[in-house]
């Protein structure tokens, strides 16, 4: 798969598009968690009483253990921008035909979606370490000298994110290779990541259901809430394992239906 | 062993049957011509035969082995259109060919050379013409130096000088032993180049063999074509439809152009003429043409 890699590689390098997209993730997320993250700590150090039970209410998001929740939650929501990209890496090749190109030309239906695969992995793999490296450096920036946490407690976030990155990656794959079309791939799936998850989810989890909660997306954002919700709040009741074990049943399944559907269709635009 | 054994092969997009138990085989180190009019399912065919399409029956062998990929990466193909990515620069487009053929990346140059756009390799796709989009296209099915070509309308595009060169380039790629399959309706070409065709109509093969086979045999009698004129074209046409031993008329260019049995000698098609009362202007026989037999064959319609 890494053969395949490289040939990726060769069809983005020198593409400006993917560029900007991929290096908007890569600056702004970092820089947005960071400059958040001060702006908090520097409110929360006014220490009146207020800021105070604030700060515990909220379980100090940007010190350690907390912080490895909030970056993979900030990281979260900027994944987004490297899934509107994988969107866009497929359906050019379908517009303008290459993917017809790059089978005539000796690849087999299933190397063309490993070869995707392994474009996504790889953003899988760079985003958790973002995550992972802001989240150690903003933590040991601003985390008091006195603080008894541990470097490693709460670090099973960063795992959460993988799999919230694979799944919102997946997702896109899926939406890419049936609906072909750039733009309207991009609109459906921002519909479903921004819109048509969360009502469902409110549907679902109305009078204490605890279904909403293993819906695609659904599943890996639940393993990562809202670190400004006070913990209380928090209504879900089934297991982070539950919903690991159910992320990578979806990842599974939408996999195999993307590889059955590739290996059988015609390739026209 | 022939290089391509088609068997049975059908294509159908809901009621539209694109082919229809279509069977024949390529010989090794042929030029193998595949006619037909537009829409008669040509495309379709090599789509099938390069993955790109599923057949909905029948089934084809490459070397006496299924299509695999592998099979593929030695096949040089150009498809229906140049299809690469416009961001990117010629000679960076082949490199990613050649990276998935897994050949050719050291005579990226000398193809680029062969086709005449050398000097235009780190150019982007999308600032090419036409023209250039087609070489290029072209540049890449040599890529590793195959010795199985398939190109599908190959001078789409071209200007006449490229149009001679890519006719030089294809006699010379068969004189090296290469086979070399050709969908075409540019009958000129191929009779100049191919040793052998296949005509394909609305999906349905209606003859294969050698060219000269298809010259001297076609479907009914051997045949000649006749241009004739007169100051009355009318008149002309309406008279010589019944002359017997006329199988077409067609007008061309202010000229009837007929198709008769050979039997049927000039000066008889003159006394006819003029008994009916119509003086000729222009009585040429013309040298049977593959052009002649395929019209014949395929009627003057393109398919719908």
């Amino acid at each position: 798969m890494l053969a395949l890699l490289k040939i990726e590689w060769l069809k983005v390098k020198t593409y400006r598009t993917f560029w900007v997209l991929f290096g908007a993730f890569v600056l702004l997320y970092p820089i947005t968690f960071y400059f958040t993250a001060n702006k908090y700590m520097e409110t929360i150090n006014i220490k009146s009483d207020e800021t105070n039970m604030l700060n515990s209410i909220l379980g100090s998001p940007f010190v350690f253990p907390k912080v490895w929740h909030s970056a993979s939650w900030f990281g979260g929501l900027f994944f987004v921008i490297l899934g509107m990209l994988f969107i866009l890496l497929i359906t050019n090749e379908v517009q303008y035909r290459t993917h017809r190109q790059n089978i005539i030309d000796g690849w087999s239906r299933t190397d063309f979606i490993l070869a995707k695969f392994s474009v996504m992995i790889s953003f899988i793999g760079i985003g958790t370490i973002l995550v992972f490296l802001s989240g150690l450096i903003v933590g040991l920036v601003l985390t008091p000298s006195n603080s008894t946490a541990t470097l490693f407690e709460g670090l099973s976030y960063i795992g959460y994110f993988a799999a919230m990155a694979a799944l919102y990656l997946i997702v896109a794959f899926l939406i890419a290779i049936l609906i072909k079309r750039t733009g309207l791939s991009i609109i459906i799936y921002f519909t479903i990541v921004c819109i048509v998850d969360n009502l469902l989810w409110v549907v679902l989890t109305l009078k204490d259901s605890q279904f909403g909660y293993f819906l695609p997306l659904e599943a890996a954002d639940s393993l990562i809430p809202n670190p400004f919700k006070p913990k209380m709040m928090e209504r879900r009741t089934v297991s982070d394992f539950s919903l690991l074990i159910t992320a990578f049943g979806y990842i599974t399944l939408f996999g195999y239906i993307i590889l059955s559907s590739f290996k059988r269709s015609d390739l026209k635009t | 062993m022939s290089i391509l054994s088609v068997q049975q092969l059908s294509k159908n997009y809901g009621y539209i049957h694109a082919l229809k138990n279509v069977s024949f085989e390529v010989p090794k180190g042929s030029v193998f011509g595949i006619l037909g009019p537009n829409g008669s399912g040509k495309t379709t065919l090599l789509g099938i035969i390069m993955d790109v399409l599923k057949p909905s029956a029948g089934s084809y062998l490459w070397m006496g082995k299924p299509g695999s990929d592998e099979q593929r990466k030695n096949i040089g193909t150009l498809l229906e259109t140049p299809n690469f990515y416009h961001y990117l620069s010629g000679a960076d487009n082949l490199a990613i060919a050649a990276a998935i053929k897994g050949k050719g990346k050291e005579n990226i140059d000398k193809v680029l050379e062969t086709v005449n756009l050398l000097q235009r390799k780190n150019s982007r796709f999308n600032t090419y013409s036409l023209g250039m989009k087609q070489r290029l296209a072209i540049a890449s099915s040599l890529l590793g130096d195959p010795d199985i070509l398939v190109f599908d309308e190959p001078t789409n595009g071209l200007d006449p000088a490229g149009i001679a060169e890519i006719r030089q380039l294809i006699i010379q790629l068969s004189y090296q032993g290469k086979t070399i399959i050709m969908a075409s309706h540019i009958l000129d070409e191929v009779e100049k180049v191919c040793s052998h065709v296949a005509i394909i109509q609305k999906g349905v093969l209606k003859t294969v063999g050698t060219v000269h086979e298809i010259l001297s045999t076609n479907s009914t009698a051997n045949v000649q074509v006749v241009e004739i004129a007169s100051d009355d074209i009318k008149s002309l046409e309406l008279v010589i439809k019944d002359m017997p031993g006329v199988s077409a008329v067609e007008i061309k260019n202010g000229t009837l152009h007929i198709i008769t049995d050979d039997s049927v000698q000039a000066s008889s098609i003159n006394r006819y003429c003029f008994e009916k009362g119509i003086v000729l202007n222009t009585l040429l026989l013309k040298r049977k043409s593959l052009e002649s037999t395929f019209l014949e064959i395929t009627g003057n319609q393109s398919d719908r």
